[in-house]
């Protein structure tokens, strides 16, 4: 049988690390409020009613696609076609843009209900634990963003892109969070 | 018949659409009200089958190390495991 040598990582290893740890605490995070749901199943089933799903579903579907524009960004740089990296990054940057608006419209919502941290368990939950992810989306864009003008001044190419593919690592990250996020909080029951 | 499907379409469009199909389909899921330890159990399998994808072909983890991948795959299957385990708990009770 052929041996193959395993593949590098894509990108840097700091941000694998970094990917790692932040994953450690959202799984730590979502197995909280799993188990927390166990003794309060009726207060938290009858609170996730109150959730806007139609804006959490099409976030989902907003983050999915912006994760998808980063990867055809990878891919261009690979070619050598820096002009479709940076017009792909863009176009993730404007998806992520797009979450942040109606994750925005979602907060005013419950804000304006008198809905805040300390109202009970779930609304803790749910603040909570979006609003880290609203963090971390902040910060994947920032990345992307310094991604973004990099590749303008020149700085990336089909030999030397890690610093692509370290900040698109990092938004799958991002997107990844969510795609369990959004069932459990909005759906599950 | 599947080999020649995986060889022509499996690729980041195609995957990209599986998700969004996926996701229109938990969000029914939700919308039409259904619950229980079936749906789920589907919902978990769903999340957990676009996150392996999202790991897989987004990340484009395939090759790389075991150690790698045992650490992304595993931490998206042991949480939504541990979900999965705390739901149905919550059902005895």
């Amino acid at each position: 049988m052929d041996y193959r040598e395993p593949k590098l990582l894509p990108g840097d290893l700091a941000i694998w690390l970094f990917i790692f740890m932040e994953l450690l605490v959202f799984g730590l995070f979502f197995i909280v409020y799993a188990v927390m749901r166990i003794q309060n199943i009726e207060m938290f089933n009858h609170y996730q009613l109150t959730l806007n799903r139609e804006l959490g579903a099409a976030n989902t579907l907003l983050l999915i696609t912006s994760s998808y524009f980063v990867v055809r960004a990878v891919h261009a740089i690979r070619v050598d076609n820096v002009k479709k990296c940076i017009y792909w990054i863009y176009a993730a940057l404007a998806t992520g843009a797009g979450f942040l608006i109606l994750k925005s419209v979602e907060y005013s919502d419950t804000f304006a209900a008198g809905i805040n941290l300390s109202t009970n368990m779930f609304y803790m939950f749910y603040l909570s634990l979006t609003l880290f992810h609203f963090l971390h989306v902040i910060l994947g864009m920032l990345i992307l963003f310094a991604v973004a003008i990099k590749a303008q001044r020149g700085a990336y190419s089909a030999q030397n892109h890690t610093g692509v593919e370290t900040g698109a690592s990092y938004w799958h990250m991002v997107d990844l969070v969510w795609i369990i996020l959004f069932p459990l909080v909005y759906i599950i029951r | 018949m599947i080999q020649y499907l995986i060889k022509n379409y499996y690729n980041v469009h195609a995957i990209w659409l599986l998700m969004m199909l996926l996701t229109v389909s938990t969000y029914f899921i939700g919308r039409l009200g259904y619950s229980g330890a079936i749906i789920t159990l589907f919902l978990l399998v769903t999340a957990a089958i676009k996150g392996s994808l999202i790991i897989r072909d987004f990340m484009e983890l395939k090759g790389v190390s075991l150690a790698w991948q045992l650490i992304m795959y595993g931490w998206l299957w042991v949480v939504c495991l541990a979900i999965a385990v705390a739901y149905l708990i919550g059902l005895t009770l």
